[in-house]
């Protein structure tokens, strides 16, 4: 389960002019709930906070204020416990190209804490069930981007972790890879872990979320079934919703 | 611990990966070094051969026909040849000639009233040709010299021997070993120094802000690892990197720089059996001065230093942005270090009583001691302490702020 309370996060980044540095709140008093056997999809323009949102949840960043708790885990106090429970894939694939996957695997396995023969027999079944299982013993290098997403979600999930965090899983994938990704997201819900993922694909979110929240400068609007925030915004599709959101949004 | 080990693990096995990094990195100085300082030595000795070979060629000046039967009964070694046009100077810079003589016009009849020969000679101080010219020219002239004086004895009814009263023997008790251990002494802190930083800089870089820029850092951090040890792993690798770095370089260039020196040293023979005796007799010499407590105490040294230097690469890789940005911030420490290590290798800097407590500069002074035979133990541990004192100091800096999310999230 993944419960947020109130998370505030601030960066510095350059002004403008390169010279100063100015302080912008990318996530402002974001508070929600994934329950085990739920899919959350979180939506927003580029620069909304989501990214910011899905490394509080995967205990890279700490939130300056409120609390992420992780399985009943304090994410901020206990990172390392809350961060074993958790498969974290980020926008960026993550993957070493000079490795070929099984390499890659039995390596993040020996950082997860798993023995050498677990986490082999774990890697293979998920690159069979990612359908790369004649290319583990293949470097990476040559590998199309969505043959390194694959493996990318195979390294998130070698754990077996009950929290799943995927950023943007589907961008950038030809159709039947993308289906490849839902499929896993449908069966890992049905294996009862909790999920969030963000992206900018509406049907995506409309076929497989259970509930979606959608956040404008860091602050989350919505928080509801799909359906639910159709009719309750009286439009037909998620796409209305965002547009009208991005609208009342704008300053 | 067992996280950073892991992290090493995986840099050393992503290194394995790369053959021709593997290649530049640790092969090529093995056959860099001895190839280049082969070449340099062939190519050294067939220029001293060809110039022992040809006579020198003179312009002599000589009205009075003093000195021209000698140069003209040695054909071997001189040749006179007419002076050159304009100015003798040019000729000698133009190489059309490598030594010229000015005899006095009137030298004739003052050697006859047994007075001084006034005698002028230009050569080129740069040019080997017109060194040896002029050596050869003493040469001669000494033994001219010695003629005459024993002439005029004679006719004094003196005993010839009396020009030459005493009998001159030189010994050269200078040890070709510790020569060469000195050089090397002199040089090994500069070359270590380097080695180490710019050997670690390219992989520290690649292990840091690469991973960063190839977007693998996020997934290394979303682990169970805690992140100082994916710190101290990191620091690791670039530690271990230099170090090996270093060492496969002065390895390689130690041995051919002594098999180099030993041919050319002072007091060196010059036929080619004498050269292969010689450079046999450096290298054992070395071998004797290069022992192992010595290698290990340099060693000693050395850790702390590499340390230092990691710990400046990974402070500078990891909190830059991307590859650019680490590379822009830590190339100007090459030209810190190229500093550093000129600046221990001036003469007579030992001398100084403030350098044995000045960090890093004591390092390159206890190295040189300790090959020149002239280790001071407490210099030695001051400098030791003194090291590990301050590449402690970094460690704890460098894992306190890479440890932010500042540095490794920096937008």
């Amino acid at each position: 389960m993944i419960q947020l309370t109130d998370l505030h996060k601030t960066f510095l980044v350059k002004d403008r002019k390169g010279r100063g540095q100015r302080r912008v709140e990318a996530v402002r008093g974001v508070s929600l709930r994934v329950a085990p056997g739920e899919i959350y999809g979180l939506l927003g323009p580029n620069g909304a906070g989501k990214s910011t949102t899905l490394r509080m949840i995967a205990g890279l960043l700490h939130p300056d204020q409120g609390r992420v708790e992780v399985c009943g885990v304090d994410a901020a106090r206990h990172p390392e416990q809350a961060r074993a429970m958790v498969g974290y894939l980020a926008t960026d694939l993550g993957v070493y190209l000079r490795f070929t996957p099984r390499e890659l695997l039995r390596m993040f396995g020996a950082f997860q804490g798993l023995e050498a023969r677990a986490a082999d027999q774990r890697g293979m079944e998920l690159l069979t069930q990612l359908g790369l299982a004649d290319f583990a013993e293949v470097r990476m290098e040559g590998f199309s981007s969505g043959q390194r997403q694959k493996v990318s979600i195979a390294r998130a999930l070698l754990h077996d972790p009950r929290v799943v965090v995927f950023d943007e899983p589907t961008t950038g994938l030809d159709v039947l890879t993308a289906k490849t990704v839902l499929d896993l997201l449908r069966a890992m819900r049905a294996e009862g872990r909790s999920i969030v993922v963000s992206t900018h694909v509406m049907p995506m979110v409309e076929s497989i979320c259970d509930r979606v929240g959608i956040l404008f400068d860091g602050v989350l609007h919505g928080d509801a079934a799909p359906g639910a925030l159709c009719r309750s915004w009286g439009v037909a599709s998620l796409d209305e919703v965002f547009f009208r959101l991005a609208e009342e949004a704008r300053p | 611990m067992r996280g950073a080990l892991l992290i090493l693990k995986k840099e050393f096995l992503e290194l394995s990966k790369d053959r021709r990094t593997l290649f530049f990195t640790f092969v090529m100085p093995l056959i860099l070094y001895p190839l280049m300082f082969a070449i340099l030595g062939r190519l050294g000795d067939r220029d001293a051969a060809a110039r022992a070979a040809l006579p020198s060629r003179v312009c002599l000046e000589d009205p009075g026909q003093v000195l021209a039967p000698l140069l003209r009964d040695d054909p071997a070694r001189f040749q006179v040849v007419p002076r050159p046009a304009g100015d003798l100077r040019q000729g000698l810079r133009d190489r059309k000639l490598e030594l010229a003589l000015a005899v006095d016009p009137r030298g004739a009849e003052k050697l006859a009233r047994h007075e001084p020969l006034a005698l002028r000679v230009w050569y080129d101080g740069s040019d080997e040709a017109s060194k040896l010219a002029l050596e050869r020219f003493r040469s001669r002239l000494g033994r001219q010299e010695l003629a005459w004086v024993q002439a005029a004895l004679a006719s004094l009814g003196g005993v010839p021997q009396m020009a030459q009263p005493v009998q001159l023997e030189t010994v050269d008790t200078g040890d070709m070993g510790l020569f060469v251990g000195k050089l090397i002494g002199s040089l090994l802190p500069y070359l270590l120094m380097i080695m180490m930083y710019a050997g670690a800089m390219q992989h520290g870089i690649y292990a840091t802000a690469g991973e960063k820029e190839r977007g693998t850092l996020l997934s290394l951090l979303a682990t169970r690892l805690p992140r100082s040890q994916i710190i101290i792993g990191k620091l690791l690798y670039i530690f271990a990197i230099g170090i090996l770095s270093a060492l496969v370089n002065l390895l390689s260039m130690a041995v051919s720089v002594a098999r180099l020196v030993g041919a050319e040293a002072p007091g060196a023979a010059t036929a080619a059996a004498g050269t292969t005796a010689s450079a046999a007799a450096t290298a054992g010499g070395l071998a004797a001065l290069a022992t192992p407590q010595v290698l290990g105490l340099t060693f000693l040294l050395m850790v702390p230093l590499g340390l230092f230097f990691a710990n400046f690469i990974l402070l500078g890789g990891i909190q830059a942005r991307n590859t650019l940005e680490a590379s822009t911030a830590l190339t100007p420490g090459i030209f810190v270090v190229l500093l550093l290590g000129v600046f221990s290798m001036a003469p007579g800097i030992e001398k100084l009583r403030c350098l044995p407590y000045v960090p890093v500069l004591n390092v390159s002074l206890a190295i040189r001691k300790l090959f020149s035979q002239q280790a001071n133990p407490l210099e030695y541990l001051v400098a030791l302490v003194m090291t590990v004192a301050l590449a402690g100091c970094m460690t704890w800096i460098s894992v306190r702020m890479l440890n932010r999310e500042s540095a490794l999230f920096r937008l």
